[in-house]
């Protein structure tokens, strides 16, 4: 392979793995958690689109129940400053952990108080995901919503830069996904590592009864995960958005499974983990030669078979002993 | 009486198939482990019976054997299934805890993107016309096929849950460390559960696919998994009735809620919460808790948390 197409598949890679990791965090915070999969997650991922692109457009002209009114009569007061588009993808993805911790609330926590079985809970979770990708079909119907061109402001579309003859080009939208991600990643770090919030919630993480005997409130720090968690996942759906559009209701579905795939990849419950494995799996879709791209959407899942066979513990998760 | 069978008879079969699959999903169940996979049998099996029944490859076979080709093909889709059961199933069942199900989800993903891709499968568009089994001429004649199915499997679950095996299965799923130690093989017996589950469902397809007349990609999804998985756990995932009951009922509720129109995969999200919530034994087991005291309750407050892999309390 020629150099300029090796540092191109490595910039796509390294853009659409970024998104990945952050996403999968959001399930591997619950899972640390509560040991369960909030298989709502990717609905998370697709509302958080939905709620920004709302805040920067304000009308969905196709279909639904929204068709025909504009939110915005003098136009979106969020639209064409790269600043106030921020705001907008914050204020996105702020709500977007909102609905998380309502799910939360309504499909996690009654289980909890029950004593109910974890796999009821996947179940309920599937629910909660069902009902918000249909109720935003009957809103604003199954069609592709592309965000304004200029939503970043007035930038090149992209960048190119010459290796030899050859031409590598980034899109100026994937820089600033990973750019994102990676101050994303480096927030997280720093409020898990460093902060007393943190700190209480790798203890409840660790033992949820032992905290709660230590005077940390664990249903409140359940909740500040799920915020987390939602946060993260409405943020990587505005991103993922911009890049390629938001592709209908069930755009979030896709991503939902490949995170599963990035947190076993990485390690079940560990966030280095899930930040390599999305890593990864972005630079392994990125190295599919052209003419298999269509297989493209089983190398996440052919990684997880892979890696079971071999180090079932994920790349950077412990191995654990068996203790009665 | 003909008159209804014309108008139900469509929804009725699909009812009992949808009891089926819910019983290709008990299996593993039973052994304590939650594997998602039975689209994937299910897809998998229709393929085989449709590319048995319609491509020129087969032609020579279908002409000698005529209707013993459709039992031949739920022979080969059950074999199939079941080697590729234990090809899915041992790497992921040497572990505890929630891997079995992300495999699972997985290979459901891998099966459905590589039939998406494949010319022996019809790519996107599928397979088209393949011929109705025994030259049926109507769709409730079915039931002639999968009621025997359905009576078959429910005996053999129910001779199953008093063997020995079935013994096996109740202790690794009460507790996989102490039955090990018990010397119950855990993963011998948890493949041996998944294969059970996978060769229904392939079995199922290899049935359905005469009946729906076409197959594609579209039957083995991540949606299918979740809609069987709920069969089971709303009708009840410890009495052989419940995936059967829940089958039906789920597979009936959007029929019913047709006038809802576009509210009625909302209201079926819904039931999937509260059910979850109001029926956490499911529907057969709530029947069964009218008689029997509730089990005792797990103090409030403390959640659930799965066992790590590999893991212990």
């Amino acid at each position: 392979m020629e150099l300029s197409q090796f540092l191109q598949n490595v910039l796509n890679g390294l853009a659409i793995g970024s998104v990945y990791a952050i996403f999968a965090l959001g399930y591997t915070l619950v899972f640390s958690i509560l040991g369960i999969i909030n298989f709502a997650h990717g609905a998370v991922f697709t509302l958080g689109a939905y709620f920004t692109y709302t805040l920067v457009v304000g009308q969905f002209e196709n279909n639904g129940l929204l068709k025909g009114i504009n939110l915005f009569p003098n136009g979106s007061p969020l639209s064409g400053n790269p600043a106030v588009f921020a705001l907008a993808t914050l204020i996105g993805a702020v709500v977007a952990g909102l609905v998380a911790v309502l799910i939360e609330r309504l499909a996690f926590r009654p289980m909890r108080a029950r004593g109910a079985e974890p796999l009821l809970a996947l179940v309920s979770s599937l629910g909660v995901a069902l009902v918000i990708v249909n109720l935003i079909q009957l809103l604003v119907g199954a069609e592709i919503y592309n965000f304004p061109s200029d939503a970043y402001g007035q930038v090149q579309p992209a960048l190119s830069f010459h290796i030899g003859d050859r031409v590598v080009i980034v899109r100026t939208v994937q820089l600033i996904i990973f750019a994102v991600s990676l101050v994303m990643l480096a927030v997280l770090g720093y409020v898990i590592g460093r902060t007393k919030v943190g700190k209480a919630l790798r203890a409840v993480a660790e033992n949820p009864g032992t905290a709660s005997l230590l005077g940390i409130s664990v249903d409140r720090f359940i909740l500040i995960t799920f915020f987390l968690s939602g946060f993260l996942g409405g943020l990587a759906g505005t991103l993922v958005g911009t890049a390629f559009g938001v592709a209908g209701p069930y755009f979030g579905v896709t991503y939902g499974l490949k995170g599963l795939a990035v947190i076993v990849l990485g390690g079940l419950g560990s966030i280095p983990g899930a930040v390599v494995g999305g890593l990864v799996i972005g630079l392994a879709e990125a190295f599919v030669p052209a003419q298999y791209s269509a297989y493209k959407d089983a190398v996440a899942f052919a990684l997880l078979f892979v890696i079971l066979l071999v180090r079932p513990q994920g790349l950077l998760g412990r191995a654990q002993i068996q203790k009665v | 009486m003909s008159g209804f069978l014309e108008q139900y008879g469509f929804l009725i079969v699909t009812m009992v198939q949808a009891g089926l699959l819910g019983l290709s999903l008990y299996f593993p169940l039973q052994a304590g482990q939650l594997s998602l996979a039975s689209p994937g049998f299910y897809a998998l099996g229709g393929y085989v019976a449709a590319i048995m029944l319609t491509n020129p490859a087969f032609s020579g076979l279908r002409d000698t054997l005529g209707n013993g080709m459709f039992p031949l093909t739920w022979l080969v889709a059950a074999l199939l299934c079941g080697l590729l059961g234990l090809f899915v199933g041992v790497p992921a069942l040497r572990l505890r805890g929630i891997y079995l199900a992300l495999a699972t989800i997985a290979f459901v993903e891998i099966l459905r993107v590589v039939s998406l891709n494949l010319a022996v499968t019809g790519g996107a568009i599928g397979i088209f016309g393949i011929p109705q089994a025994f030259g049926f001429q109507d769709r409730w004649q079915y039931l002639w096929l999968f009621g025997p199915l359905l009576l078959l499997t429910l005996l053999f679950a129910r001779q199953l849950e008093r063997s020995r095996v079935g013994r096996a299965f109740r202790a690794i799923r009460e507790d996989e460390l102490a039955a090990d130690a018990m010397g119950v093989p855990p993963t011998r017996y948890k493949v041996l559960a998944f294969v059970i589950g996978a060769v229904l469902a392939g079995i199922v397809g290899a049935m359905s696919a005469p009946f729906l007349n076409t197959w594609n990609a579209k039957q083995g999804t991540f949606d299918a998994s979740i809609a069987i998985l709920a069969f089971v756990l709303i009708g009840g995932s410890r009495n052989i009735w419940g995936p059967v009951v829940g089958g039906a009922l789920l597979t009936a509720i959007p029929e019913v809620l047709r006038f809802l129109a576009d509210w009625r995969l909302i209201i079926n999200g819904l039931v999937l919460v509260v059910a979850s919530l109001y029926l956490p034994q499911g529907i057969v087991g709530a029947l069964q808790g009218v008689r029997r005291p509730p089990p005792p309750r797990r103090p409030p407050s403390v959640p659930a948390v799965v066992e790590a892999p590999g893991g212990g309390a």
